[in-house]
């Protein structure tokens, strides 16, 4: 006979991994980071409490600025992954059937199996100065020399949009597969064109897989380090490498530890914004 | 059998619709008939003979491969589903979730432009008649089962459409709340004038409601008539098994005279029976015979009742449902189970197994159709 007390062994056990995950992964290293972004070196081995090195993140303007660009062009990276992915999302979920839909959302993935870098080297070997693009355009006669597609916002964009795509794709099929297709018919029937039943029965059906779809983009966005060093260059002015640079190059852990708590802190309130102005709660869209 | 109405007082024609996927498969094939306006026509069938397809066609989701489609005589044949003077209520009804009541009744109204103060007064009107007048507000997960029905008609009614299509509404709903909608639906359909096509495998839906019912049957139409006359006077073997109850035999015809025929079932009983106008049978050809439990007169003890067949038998089950009583009865001779209505009278309250009966009905209740293949 099972008891409750074997029952919640079990229980217990099969919950261990994800708790020691938590444990060990997320929360100690951030409780970590937290202490010491709030310790300052007075010398060797002796630290004292402070809180400089926030202070230091709001008095030098290089610091703030590149937050405020990096969360921008998140922000854009993540509405052109939108705006991309839902037409081929509901392309996949509504028009395809059957075998070609499991095919089309195959070939969606399988980009998705090489690592990112390998997938950023890809469009290195396409948009620099000797690469496929620059050839092709001096090929066509359209130009007299090589000319540099690479280091700058565009190719940054560029490659984010890329890396992100399937993080939007999946939520979005899921939702827009998960409506059915007498709605989008009653659509219709009642009178609708294209426009109005996806702007009245589509659109707000797809919402959570669309708001959650955007959280994550965000996110990855925001934290990349891989893309915008490697296609935007030494002076790509990304967030994530001035904290590379805090830890690693001036090995100021202190200073690097509360520029990640930062980056945390504040992309989680432009998260709660938009859940604000889409007006949508968390949970729902996480389900 | 088309009702012989002017043209201009019928709603809803279709000339030899077709219907054929993939080019092997028809769905739906040569159907036409014609809707007299504010009628309540049923399609009756089993699942997979075609009504959907058929229903489809008339709102515009699918394109009939050959055929015409008149609404008050306009050919719709090509006009897209948005444009055509039909509203549909889907099966799982198909009410916006993402909306209130009054949103989901205002869809319509917004897509022709109508005024804001003009669709609040229409919507009002309509929530009123269909009563549910307090509802506007509310989320259509907030609705019962019934409710959302109404609400999906008013959906579509306050349109005003020349037809209203319905495609098995009622299948989502228990058991006592159906047999409630049926006679909603019906007071629905004459208190607002409009043309009803109705889909359904369910005969008591399509019987208790229908104007006019026309059963289908692998994409054609069986027969077309009132309800009493389908009942009454199948034409095919098909609708006489499909509407209503019936015993059914195969057999061989033994003779035939001027009034009917003789046959003589697989079983082994001998029956006296009568065939449509338009067959002729001969001796020797394999017949369904078909006879309807509350055509069969039961008589204890031997007592006399009319009936040109006249069978002896005992009772084996009593299957009591109230006012739809049946009793089994097993025909010692051949060993066959008859299904008969228990008259709801004293006499049979007591039946008990194994108890002598006797049983008759006559020749004309004794329907016969030729046995395919």
């Amino acid at each position: 006979m099972r008891t409750s007390g074997g029952f919640r062994l079990g229980l217990m056990l099969l919950l261990s991994p994800m708790l020691l995950w938590l444990l060990l992964l997320i929360i100690l290293p951030h409780i970590n980071m937290g202490i010491i972004s709030l310790s300052e070196r007075v010398s060797s081995n002796n630290y004292v409490f402070s809180l400089n090195n926030y202070e230091e993140f709001f008095a030098e303007s290089l610091y703030w600025n590149t937050f405020l660009r990096t969360a921008l062009m998140s922000i854009l990276a993540t509405i052109l992954t939108l705006l991309i992915a839902f037409p081929v999302s509901y392309y996949i979920a509504k028009m395809l059937k059957g075998r070609s839909k499991g095919l089309v959302f195959a070939l969606c993935l399988i980009p998705f199996w090489v690592s990112e870098l390998v997938r950023t080297y890809g469009w290195m070997i396409l948009l620099r100065e000797s690469g496929v693009f620059s050839n092709f355009l001096q090929w066509l006669g359209l130009a007299d020399g090589p000319v540099e597609f690479l280091y700058n916002d565009i190719a940054i964009m560029v490659g984010l949009v890329y890396t992100s795509m399937l993080f939007m794709v999946v939520p979005l099929v899921t939702t827009l597969d998960s409506l059915d297709n007498s709605y989008i018919e009653a659509g219709y029937d009642l009178g609708g064109n294209g426009f109005t039943v996806m702007r009245e029965i589509v659109i707000p059906h797809a919402t959570p897989g669309i708001v959650s779809g955007c959280i994550v983009v965000f996110m990855l966005t925001l934290g990349n380090y891989l893309t915008p060093a490697l296609l935007g260059g030494k002076d790509s002015l990304w967030f994530t490498e001035q904290i590379f640079t805090q830890f690693i190059t001036r090995f100021n852990w202190e200073q690097g530890s509360a520029f990640g708590i930062l980056l945390l802190v504040l992309s989680s309130l432009i998260v709660w914004l938009g859940l604000k102005v889409t007006r949508q709660s968390f949970t729902r869209v996480m389900s | 059998m088309t009702t012989s109405s002017p043209i201009d007082l019928i709603d809803l024609e279709c000339r030899q619709i077709r219907k054929t996927f993939d080019r092997y498969f028809t769905a739906v094939d040569d159907v036409s008939f014609s809707i007299p306006r504010g009628s309540f026509f049923s399609i009756l069938g089993p699942s997979g003979c075609g009504k959907t397809t058929l229903l489809r066609m008339l709102a515009g989701f699918e394109q009939p491969t050959s055929g015409e489609i008149f609404i008050k005589g306009k050919s719709v044949t090509r006009t897209p589903p948005n444009k055509r003077p039909v509203n549909m209520v889907f099966q799982h009804l198909a009410l916006f979730p993402t909306m209130t009541v009054a949103e989901n009744i205002a869809y319509g109204l917004r897509r022709r432009r109508v005024g804001k103060s003009e669709i609040a007064d229409r919507v009002k009107s309509v929530l009123k008649r269909v009563g549910l007048p307090d509802s506007g507000y509310k989320k259509i997960d907030q609705l019962s089962g019934g409710q959302k029905q109404r609400i999906a008609i008013a959906r579509c009614l306050v349109l005003n459409p020349d037809v209203l299509l319905l495609d098995e509404p009622l299948g989502a709903l228990d058991l006592k709340l159906r047999e409630h909608m049926k006679v909603e639906l019906k007071q629905l359909q004459e208190e607002f004038g409009t043309t009803f096509v109705y889909i359904t495998h369910d005969q008591s839906e399509a019987l208790v409601m229908s104007d006019q019912v026309a059963v289908m049957n692998n994409g054609v139409f069986e027969q077309q008539g009132a309800p009493r006359d389908l009942y009454y006077q199948p034409q095919t073997a098909f609708v006489a098994g499909f509407v209503g109850e019936s015993n059914r035999w195969l057999g061989k015809v033994t003779s035939t005279n001027h009034a009917g025929i003789e046959l003589m079932t697989d079983s082994g009983l001998k029956l006296s029976g009568q065939f449509g106008a338009e067959q002729s049978l001969v001796v020797g050809d394999r017949v369904e015979v078909f006879v309807r439990p509350e055509a069969i007169s039961l008589s204890r003890g031997g007592g006399d009742s009319k009936g040109q067949n006249r069978l002896r038998c005992d009772v084996g089950n009593v299957l009591f449902d109230g006012a739809k009583s049946q009793v089994l009865v097993v025909d010692p001779v051949t060993d066959g189970e008859i299904t008969v209505s228990l008259p709801q009278t004293a006499d049979f309250a007591s039946l008990i197994r194994g108890e002598p009966l006797a049983l008759a009905w006559t020749a004309e209740q004794t329907r016969c159709f030729r046995a395919e293949g």
